[in-house]
């Protein structure tokens, strides 16, 4: 086979893209960015919340429900808004970075996202945890018998289905910087 | 580009050339090719703001093209398989339209070649036979124009030489 021939052949491949037209793909970028603004919105309001309870009735009552609540809503908000920074960031390199830089770029990515995964992400269960725990007897004492365990096990559920979910995705991106570090 | 028709003219001036070099880093696998596409120009028209004109328009659709398939966690060595599995499955088809059938096994080949290639070899390949001038390469993928002529001929021996001897 001949040098030009790679060409004709590379020519000869489907090209099959009619289903799509550029005014659908602006709609869906345009859909994109609400839903990324409404995240943002309903994250930066969850802080605010939290920052006028902590000043205002927290600090002036202060018990263990208060240390509870606080702990679990920021241990929350610190790792959404560390995800939020980080997919931005990368978002920004994507756009901006030559192929080469940006290889390398992800290969730093990923390998800070370990460091999240196994030592940021748990912390922060754990202080989550903690959280809960301390809420624990309030709750007990304040609702029925029936509805605290229904809170706890739905707790206890919930978590474990989020934890699942960040074992495969840590899983998922090391086996992705793996096949990074092979190229 | 800030009017939906600059887009529009944009888009179907490229989208042809980034579904193939799509098609050639998902190794013909066209949904994971059409998704990356459309991510492509997803990011083409939100981020139509930040392209400053430092680089010229085709190599800021191609770099975000390049980056899009090279950073999709999703590129998997699945598609890798099926592409294997068909490719195995069309050897034993039969002999009617000998021609069709050996281009399709060629392709086939080629795109399993093109896959052995490292990411940065891959690129400059996908993007040489999309005929895109080679200082648009050399910008998109971040190369010394002057190295790019020498590592473009090699490229295509090895892959030439894959394609024939099935290495």
């Amino acid at each position: 086979m001949e040098n030009d021939n790679l060409n004709k052949l590379w020519e000869i491949q489907g090209n099959d893209i009619s289903n799509f037209n550029p005014k659908d793909i602006i709609t869906k970028a345009k859909k994109q960015r609400n839903g990324q603004y409404i995240s943002i919105t309903v994250m930066s309001l969850t802080v605010v919340i939290l920052i006028i309870y902590t000043f205002y009735f927290a600090f002036n009552q202060w018990n263990t429900f208060n240390l509870g609540l606080i702990l679990m809503i920021s241990s929350l908000t610190f790792r959404i808004i560390l995800e939020f920074y980080s997919v931005y960031r990368k978002e920004k390199q994507l756009i901006s970075m030559a192929q080469k830089s940006y290889h390398a770029y992800l290969k730093k990515y990923y390998k800070i996202r370990l460091i999240i995964n196994y030592v940021i992400t748990p912390v922060c269960i754990a202080v989550y945890l903690i959280g809960f725990y301390l809420l624990l007897p309030y709750f007990k004492e304040y609702f029925s018998k029936a509805f605290y365990t229904y809170i706890l096990i739905s707790g206890i559920v919930s978590l474990l289905v989020v934890i699942a979910i960040i074992i495969y995705s840590a899983i998922k991106e090391q086996r992705f910087l793996k096949q990074l570090n092979k190229g | 580009m800030n009017s939906e028709q600059d887009f529009t003219s944009i888009y179907n001036s490229y989208a042809p050339k980034v579904h193939r070099l799509c098609l050639g880093y998902a190794s013909g696998n066209n949904e994971l090719a059409k998704e990356w596409l459309q991510e492509t120009f997803i990011k083409v028209w939100t981020h139509r703001n930040s392209f400053k004109g430092k680089s010229s328009i085709d190599t800021w659709i191609y770099r975000i093209a390049v980056n899009v398939c090279l950073g999709d966690l999703r590129k998997s060595r699945k598609s890798i398989t099926i592409n294997e599995a068909l490719l195995s499955n069309s050897s034993t088809d039969d002999n009617n339209a000998i021609n069709e059938d050996t281009e399709e096994k060629n392709i086939k080949k080629m795109y399993q070649c093109i896959d052995q290639l490292n990411e940065q070899n891959r690129a400059l390949i996908l993007l040489e036979l999309e005929n895109i001038p080679q200082a648009t390469i050399a910008d998109t993928v971040g190369l010394a124009h002057g190295t790019l002529r020498t590592r473009l001929s090699r490229i295509r021996k090895s892959l030439l030489k894959c394609i024939k001897n099935g290495k």
